[in-house]
């Protein structure tokens, strides 16, 4: 057939004649047939006759008609959808729970795939963003503590021009003030390389991105968020002038929401050309941080190989930087996330793949269990001249609505349950990762579902159209049936049962976890502790004479020190210097007396008050605290820690041996450092351990000295009260301002605990074991629907038997026993298997979620589940027994 | 009258689209008129000829346009279209060609082979 003519086919398919016109030609051709038949001799009511009799009713002429123009299977197919949906309406309960045992199954899955995908396979927009790489340092003694390289201009024209190197970005990051207007406003600059446009190959929101021809130019790109919060998102912004730090920048451009260079150290408000960073302080040697775009062909251990040596070289030009033993390693750039995220996330989509599988098998169970029940319907349907194919089509048909709707409600809570994550734990992923709903997985999904549903429909559809009415019809008299397909159900719901019971000791193991995270001693007590900032006014050159000295800027801090001590309620107060937990201190190199071949050792400096002990609640072990005058001088008194004490010291000799850290240096001149900063310092004291690398990292070796030795134009005071302590917030202001009335105090005064509810590694254990909770939960729904169901429907379908049995005297135990038996062993046998393979899979899970597979959470779980299991079993049981006989064998 | 004839599968079809083509013709006069022209000697089964009808006019090989009937009726005429008439050409010509053939051999006697 040529095309035109399958077109006109298609055309008269899609827009077929009308009903009535049919018909009308019909009544036409009728009566005039009845006249032929008149003229041939037969009388008015014989021919009348004879024309319907040759020709047929009017009323069937459409169905003909929809026939000969080959509409009538589409025609069945909507009859069948229409009473599919019907039957689904009469019996909804069952309809509910089967639609949403796969809508949540979907879902689910859907979301924790495409959250996967956003986080661990594609979280940044950055063009080839596989092949960057961060190359770190790992130091063989501590393979845990990678450190980063900074590398001066030579060395970066170095690293370009070796063979694996695509092209290289180095960046810089500088805290900077808007100036020029109004209040001074903190910004957080990035100093990128001027290839960055090209590096990034991100397309930018507005204007364009920094290119090399910017080299020397003062052109500044903002970042989306700060675009948003400075400028109002004002479209108009390109070729506008930004002040910082008192010099005129014009604005190029401003990058899109998924571009928030960097992460890891820090997302920028504003990017600017490298080649500016000459300009501002003394920069004793302009450092790069590098990041590498490997060439496409180059595998990671070649390029590891290649660039070895030359950071060899490297640390032959400044041994003070590496270690002893080191070696290079290119990591990249998800790493940091896949490390800490990707176990989470992999554990949590194993737990919605088991979610999708038990809502198929509850949703199979559900088919199976009332295809049992329409055994008497089908019989009829048969016995009255329907063929096996329409039978087995019709109960297809209704699978395939139960999957249907169940995918299409999956595909709207997919959206939402994607960003449930986000929301319980912001900070675990890439602040530029965006959730897409990924179309790939849920088709994947939506399959699975549909596949279940033709699976789970096609097989009782089978079973019950197998051509023997003549056996089933008499069923329902006799009373007593057997129970066709037994085997099947308790295969379901013992492999139901099994996943339950492992989501379950999961979710146990999860919580439990999260609940031992949450008493983990701190080392330190951050309840009622509130920490508080102030930016000191580097800009307004009255306030900064009186505060540049360093006895003047002592003198004024502990001035505000002082008036916020004596805030009534306030029981402690101490000055710190980026010293807030949980992440405290800053990395920094030391030097010990007594051991000079040593490597150059690293531990975390922090800069505090000599209260900050006291206000923290962190205990003295050996020697004492420095005193007022010690602190206000900052020179020759330290610190340490005990874990600093256990790794660098030897306990017999720890106090008065000396230390000296080199890196407190005035750096820039709104940085000023005491006298005698990098002198020799006596270890006066020990202190406890507190974490100071997050809540559930081991604590790193710590040194605590006055805040004065190196002072920087902002300072944070920790504040302990007696309750709430945002509740003093007001009273706390107005003290300072007793003190300079025009003195800014940061919007970021925030208790401790908050701060520690807001950190990753804890928010990232709540949502595990929430999301591993609400996961558990749903299935064990699911599992006990599933038990429910098969006893309710076999009870109601044998309520005769049940009868029987009484009025013979069976006594109700057993007839309990009898109407509640398949499930219950079904059940018993799935939480046998569950706890034999979790405890084989104990062994894998506890190396996944690096802590111990408690076998207390299984067996509560396992209980749990068998409690519930058996209520599943007896409740619907009971209505076998609560049936008087009497009625029982009248039933129908 | 002569033994009625039944059609082979098929052909009623070509036979429709004939008889509507030597003019505008409703379902029912279409039927008559096949039966006239063969002189009553095929019987037709109305059910299976309306099909036909139906088909056709899907096809787009029949048009059809309400209208008035010799006795005053409201009925539908059938026209042939374009296509209609290509296809009745080619239907034809392939029945004459396989009449000829089938006739060829069933003529053939023994000694002409």
């Amino acid at each position: 057939m040529n095309p035109l003519a399958a077109i006109r086919r298609l055309w008269h398919s899609l827009a077929p004649r009308s009903h009535s016109d049919i018909e009308e030609e019909f009544r036409s051709t009728l009566e005039t047939y009845k006249e032929d038949l008149v003229r041939q001799g037969f009388s008015e009511e014989e021919a009348r006759r004879k024309a319907y009799i040759d020709l047929g009713h009017p009323a069937t002429q459409n169905q003909t008609y929809r026939q000969a123009i080959g509409l009538r299977p589409f025609d069945e197919l909507s009859g069948d959808i229409r009473y599919g949906l019907r039957a689904l309406h009469r019996n909804k309960s069952f309809a509910a729970v089967a639609v949403l045992s796969l809508a949540l199954g979907i879902g689910a899955t859907t979301a924790m795939f495409s959250l996967i995908y956003a986080v661990l396979l594609h979280p940044f927009p950055y063009a080839g963003a596989d092949r960057i790489m961060n190359p770190v340092i790992i130091n063989e003694q501590h393979p845990d503590e990678p450190q980063w390289f900074p590398l001066n201009s030579a060395q970066f024209d170095a690293l370009r021009r070796a063979a694996p190197v695509d092209s290289l970005l180095g960046f810089n990051n500088s805290h900077m003030e808007i100036t020029g207007g109004g209040l001074p406003e903190d910004v957080f600059g990035i100093y990128v390389t001027e290839n960055a446009g090209g590096f990034f190959g991100v397309q930018p929101l507005l204007g364009r991105n920094i290119e090399p021809f910017d080299s020397g130019h003062s052109v500044v790109v903002l970042n989306y968020r700060f675009w948003q919060r400075h400028f109002d998102a004002d479209p108009h912004v390109i070729g506008q002038t930004l002040e910082l730090d008192h010099a005129a920048y014009t604005i190029i451009g401003v990058m899109p929401r998924s571009f928030a260079f960097n992460d890891t150290t820090g997302v920028g408000d504003v990017y600017l050309p490298a080649s500016l960073m000459r300009g501002i302080g003394n920069v004793p040697y302009l450092a790069y941080i590098p990041w590498i775009k490997l060439r496409p062909d180059v595998s990671l251990a070649a390029a590891d190989a290649a660039l070895e040596p030359i950071v060899r070289q490297f640390a032959k030009e400044h041994p003070e930087r590496f270690p002893d033993h080191w070696h290079l390693a290119l990591q990249p750039i998800i790493v940091p996330y896949r490390q800490e995220t990707g176990r989470t996330l992999t554990l949590l989509l194993a737990g919605v793949v088991l979610l999708l599988i038990i809502g198929c098998a509850n949703c199979s169970i559900l088919l199976l269990a009332r295809g049992r029940t329409r055994v008497h319907e089908l019989a009829i349907r048969s016995a009255i001249g329907a063929s096996r194919w329409r039978i087995v089509r019709q109960l297809l048909v209704e699978a395939m609505v139960i999957s249907c709707t169940g995918a299409v409600l999956g595909i709207g809570a997919s959206y939402w349950l994607a960003k449930l994550p986000l929301l319980l734990s912001p900070t675990s992923f890439p602040a530029e990762s965006v959730i897409r709903i990924n179309a790939p997985i849920l088709a994947f999904s939506v399959a699975l579902a549909l596949l279940c549903g033709i699976m789970f429909g096609l097989v009782p559809a089978l079973r019950l159209s197998r051509n023997d009415s003549a056996r089933m019809l008499p069923g329902r008299q006799t009373g007593v049936v057997a129970v066709p397909g037994k085997q099947r159900w308790s295969v379901l719901i013992a492999t139901q049962v099994a996943l339950t019971l492992l989501l379950m000791a999961t979710a146990g193991t999860a919580i439990s976890s999260f609940l031992r995270l949450e008493q983990m001693p701190l080392g330190y007590d951050p309840a009622n502790v509130m920490k508080l900032g102030i930016m000191l006014h580097v800009h307004d050159p009255g306030e900064w004479n009186r505060i540049q000295s360093h006895s003047g800027r002592t003198a004024y801090i502990e001035q505000i020190r002082g008036k916020i001590a004596s805030v009534r309620g306030v029981s402690t107060v101490a000055v710190g210097t980026d010293a807030t937990p949980p992440y405290s201190g800053s990395e920094g190199s030391f030097n010990l007396n007594g051991n000079p071949d040593r490597e150059q050792a690293q531990a975390r400096v922090m800069l505090v008050g000599q209260q900050y002990f006291a206000a923290l609640h962190i205990p003295l072990l050996q020697g004492r605290i420095w005193n007022a005058d010690e602190n206000a001088s900052g020179d020759f008194v330290a610190l340490v820690n005990r874990a600093f004490a256990a790794r660098y010291l030897f306990p017999s000799h720890t106090l008065g041996r000396q230390l000296r850290i080199t890196s407190l240096t005035t750096r820039n001149r709104y940085i000023t450092t005491s006298a005698q900063s990098t002198a020799w310092r006596q270890i006066v004291g020990v202190v406890g351990d507190a974490r100071d690398d997050g809540v559930d990292r081991p604590v790193v070796p710590a040194i605590y000295i006055p805040y004065t030795a190196e002072m920087l134009p902002y300072v944070q005071f920790l504040i302990r009260t007696q309750g709430d302590p945002l509740t003093y917030l007001h009273a706390i202001r107005a003290a300072i301002a007793s003190v300079a009335s025009d003195q800014e105090v940061s919007n970021g005064a925030l208790p401790l605990d908050e701060a520690i509810e807001h950190d990753a590694q804890y928010t990232r254990q709540r949502l595990f074991s929430i999301l591993f909770g609400v996961f558990s939960a749903m299935a064990l729904a699911l599992a006990l629907v599933g038990i429910f169901s098969v006893v309710a429907y076999s009870v109601a379908q044998r309520t005769t038997e049940f009868g029987v049995r009484l009025a013979l005297g069976a006594p109700r135990v057993h007839v309990l026993w009898v109407a509640a038996r398949i499930a219950l062993v079904s059940a018993a046998a799935g939480i046998v298997v569950g706890l034999a393979f979790d405890s084989f899979l104990g062994v894998v899970l506890a190396h996944w979620m690096q802590s111990n597979f408690a076998a207390d959470s299984l067996f509560a779980a396992a209980a749990l589940l068998t409690l519930s299991a058996l209520l599943a079993c007896v409740i619907p049981a009971r209505h076998a027994v609560a049936v008087p006989p009497a009625e029982a064998l009248r039933y129908e | 009258m002569t033994k009625p004839i039944e059609l082979p599968q098929g052909t009623l079809e070509m036979l429709i689209l004939k008889a509507v083509s030597l003019g505008a013709l409703h379902g029912y006069g279409i039927l008559l008129r096949i039966q006239q022209i063969s002189d009553q000697r095929l019987e037709i089964l109305q059910g299976s000829f309306y099909t036909a009808v139906y088909r056709l006019e899907q096809r787009g090989w029949i048009k059809g346009e309400w209208g008035e009937s010799e006795n005053n009726r409201r009925a539908r005429f059938y026209t042939l279209t374009a296509a209609g008439k290509r296809q009745l050409k080619s239907e034809t010509s392939r029945w004459t060609d396989m009449t000829a053939v089938v006739a060829c051999i069933l003529d053939k006697k023994a000694d002409e082979i």
